[in-house]
């Protein structure tokens, strides 16, 4: 699995050539072309429906381009068989506005859920009777905050704190980069700049890439060094934060 | 702001702490799985099969030669115009029965809720229930229970008994126990539905049956009318069922060709109850993906949860032009329903029925429970015991494994997958393995119960396993169904986040797809081992054992006392299965 870690500092973790994506008729994704270098944190800006979510679902694997190339750590994640794309899959750990984690479980299931790219079968299912690598998930949540929610139910937990345990879940899977579909949108501004403080803080101290797409413009222009501004399935702007214009800020979310 | 003040200050505490300490392997659902693994057990010892010789070698040719006859169904003009009336008597009495029972489940249900009952008192005396307010709801309640405890074959016997071999007998056993049924899950529907415009009304002032109108009945359309058309489908396989204590239609005339054994004649009476059952069953899921309403009961009725389906289209559901043209056919189903079988409702009034009633009350009460010694009671009890529970843990065991295939997500064209190796063949094959799980449960449920018991008996004593294997087969197709749409409601997010981390298909399996219905699941069997209990008495009557065959026994000896005597034993058991099974799915619903 680590063969897949850049061996060069040039080699960009993702890295599109004129991807586009068409839903019927609708096209989502027009001729995007962007890449992104490791350690590099990228915020993801434009209104709704402007193709933030499926750009990020092209990131990951979960959708492949109708036409150009998605490279993932330099692999065409379209032309992979299916156990190559999950290998490269488990290098990329992936945050949701909803969570999406699976609610009647435990929280350390939900953690452990991270090593599923790594673990057998066997050990996958004995887990579940008996939790295994308890301090590791232990020490993940110690991360983010709620140690003591370790045995807790996950529908027990607040929407801050489930989105906590995701975050937990994606250090366990220790990827090399991390994608965020609007994590904070479905939490208030008090639990949201936590989560973001987090996120950002985990991706320093590790230096692993984050891309993570957002509502909040000024949130992503003090917060990442590179601002991508989608409209209407088209890169509008990709830009230092610095040279980011309030001009150029009004014209992607007119319509 | 508090949680925030909560994170905060559990990060200072629990530090030191160190890991939390792991949560014993005892608790709560250990116990019950503990529990029922036991009474599996209990239930296997009973059967026999370790003991006594179970396979009858002697019916191994009779089998043969049936097997053999579905190659060579009867399909002459003459009998397939007798299949064809048959089948039209079954559902005429289906559609009869499932019209009365929504007309008068549909009444009960509002009587019997809790919303109606406090809405005569906080619009007058604050929050309590009058004691006579109380009083006759709980009555209500509980003549519902009664009702439904009884199963539609009981019903029938003493119908045919009262007002004799007449389409009303059938009609009135169906419709009495669906009548209870709907009512109680009519009345939950209320009870769940938001009361904030039914509250709104009453307190300008509006009256509560004005209120009801305007305010909750037209939230709770959509659901009535979809569940209405999940149970289209049960109503049919009861008509089917009642045919065997000779009120006619399929069940009859497939009873009447296996006691002469022309098995030719039973394959194409069973094709015809294959057809009616597809059919119903295809229609009613058309229809309720079209009516589908996001659930608002939020686990507590699982019956009605079942039903619902994510619904695919945003028009109001009478702009539908399915949903419009389904209540027209229905609707015309009725009078023609009645015109076919021209139930003879005078009966039900007449002097002679009313005799009839009398004698048979006379003769009845009081019941003669010395008919059995102590331990000849309870010698019965273990057996219809055993039976049930066996029925439903190899209908549960194998339906879990069929869910999954027979539900149809698994090969939903993944959007995008489009450029991948191997996908076409292997969605071809989850295709053909659909529709192959799908006939299959099709054919168990179709084929009722005691159909399924006498075709065992071609091969097996009479005892606890063929009862167990009839009733298990018939409830294999029913939860199979079941559990397929559960796993067709499953929320696919979580299972896509642990895809796109990349999880192989039998870790999302294990820690996405199988733990978010497992407790649906385990609801289901529960239920179903309410209803299995019930059923216990149709495979009895065909001589699989326990309280359903000391009923027939008792019955062909018209020893009414006797058949008291054990209904009020059966119905004893019944509640106390019911008592296990809510405090096994109460404790399911409150883990920790």
């Amino acid at each position: 699995m680590r063969c897949f870690i850049p061996e060069q500092k040039s080699q960009p973790i993702f890295d599109l050539h004129h991807a586009s994506r068409t839903f019927g008729a609708f096209p989502a994704l027009e001729d995007i072309s962007f890449d992104v270098h490791p350690g590099e944190r990228v915020a993801l800006v434009g209104s709704s429906g402007a193709g933030k979510s499926t750009l990020i679902r092209l990131l990951n694997g979960t959708l492949f381009p109708t036409s150009g190339e998605v490279r993932v750590l330099g692999q065409d994640l379209a032309r992979l068989k299916p156990r190559q794309l999950r290998r490269v899959q488990g290098q990329i750990g992936t945050i949701y506005q909803q969570f999406h984690l699976v609610d009647n479980l435990r929280v350390v299931h939900n953690v452990n859920a991270g090593h599923l790219a790594d673990w057998s079968f066997a050990r996958s299912l004995a887990s579940l009777v008996r939790p295994m690598q308890v301090e590791a998930a232990h020490d993940a949540l110690v991360q983010v905050g709620i140690p003591e929610k370790l045995y807790e139910r996950t529908d027990r937990l607040s929407g801050g704190q489930q989105q906590r345990v995701a975050i937990a879940r994606v250090l366990v899977q220790d990827p090399a980069a991390i994608l965020a579909d609007e994590p904070i949108s479905s939490l208030d501004p008090q639990i949201s700049s936590e989560i973001m403080d987090l996120l950002l803080d985990l991706s320093r101290r590790s230096g692993k890439t984050l891309l993570s797409s957002l509502h909040a413009i000024d949130f992503a222009l003090s917060h990442y060094e590179r601002v991508i501004g989608l409209k209407a399935g088209r890169i509008f702007f990709d830009a230092r934060a610095d040279l980011v214009t309030p001009g150029m800020i009004t014209a992607l979310y007119r319509t | 702001m508090s949680q925030m003040e909560d994170s905060l200050g559990t990060r200072t505490i629990s530090s030191p702490l160190g890991v939390p300490a792991r949560p014993g392997l005892l608790n709560r659902q250990v116990l019950w799985v503990l529990f029922f693994l036991g009474l599996l057990v209990w239930a296997l010892l009973e059967s026999g099969i370790f003991q006594q010789e179970i396979v009858n070698a002697g019916g191994f040719t009779l089998a043969l030669q049936f097997m053999a006859a579905s190659l060579q169904p009867q399909l002459d003009g003459d009998f397939i115009r007798l299949t064809l009336q048959a089948t039209l008597t079954t559902l005429a009495f289906a559609v009869i029965g499932l019209f009365f029972s929504a007309v008068f489940g549909f009444f009960g249900g509002i009587f019997a809720s809790h919303t109606w009952a406090r809405s005569f008192t906080t619009a007058r005396m604050g929050q309590e229930l009058p004691p006579l307010v109380r009083a006759l709801w709980l009555a209500l309640r509980w003549v519902l229970t009664l009702f439904r405890s009884v199963h539609e074959i009981i019903w029938a016997l003493i119908f045919v008994a009262i007002i004799g071999l007449d389409p009303l007998s059938a009609i009135l056993a169906i419709t009495i126990p669906f009548a209870a049924i709907f009512a109680k899950v009519f009345s939950e529907i209320i009870d769940e539905t938001g009361q904030e415009p039914f509250n709104a009304l009453l307190n300008s002032g509006v009256s509560p049956a004005k209120a009801f109108l305007y305010g909750l009945l037209p939230l709770t359309f959509s659901d009535l009318l979809s569940y209405s058309f999940y149970r289209f489908e049960c109503a049919i396989r009861a008509a089917a069922v009642l045919g065997i204590v000779g009120v006619g239609g399929l069940g009859y005339q497939i009873f009447l060709s296996l006691q002469t054994l022309k098995f030719p004649q039973i394959w194409t009476f069973l094709i015809a109850l294959l057809v009616l059952n597809g059919a119903a069953d295809l229609w009613s899921s058309v229809l309720r993906r079209r009516l589908g309403t996001d659930s608002r009961c939020a686990g507590r009725c699982a019956e009605l949860e079942a039903v619902q389906t994510t619904r695919a289209a945003a028009n109001p559901i009478f702009q539908d032009r399915v949903v419009r043209a389904s209540i027209v056919i229905a609707i015309l189903l009725v009078p023609l329903s009645f015109w076919y079988i021209n139930p003879d409702f005078g009966r039900l009034f007449s002097e002679r029925s009313y005799q009839n009633l009398l004698s048979l009350a006379n003769d009845a009460v009081p019941p003669n429970f010395a008919i059995y010694s102590l331990g000849e009671w309870l010698d019965l009890t273990r057996t219809t015991l055993a039976m049930s529970f066996l029925g439903v843990a190899l209908a549960g065991m194998l339906a879990i494994l069929l869910a999954f295939p027979a539900a149809n997500i698994f090969l939903i064209p993944a959007e995008g997958r489009s450029r991948s190796h191997g996908r076409g063949i292997s969605r071809l094959i989850s295709a053909v393995v659909l529709v192959i799980t799908r006939v299959f449960l099709l054919v168990m449920r179709s084929i009722p119960a005691p159909i399924w018991a006498l075709l065992l008996l071609f091969i097996l004593f009479p005892g606890i396993l063929p009862g167990a294997l009839a009733l298990g087969i018939y409830t294999l197709g029913v939860l199979g169904r079941l559990l397929a749409e559960v796993v067709e409601n499953l929320d696919q997010r979580p299972l896509d986040a642990l895809k796109a981390q990349g999880a192989s298909r039998t870790g999302v399996f294990m820690y996405g797809a199988l733990p978010a219905v497992l407790p649906r699941f385990t609801s289901y069997f529960l239920y179903r081992w309410e209803e299995i209990i019930r059923a216990t008495v149709v495979v009895g009557l065909v001589g699989a054992g326990g309280l359903g065959r000391s009923l027939t026994e008792q019955l062909s000896g018209f020893n009414y006392p006797a058949v008291l005597a054990v209904l009020v034993i059966f119905i004893l058991i019944t509640f106390s299965v019911d008592l296990i099974s809510q405090s096994a799915r109460k404790s399911l619903r409150q883990v920790g």
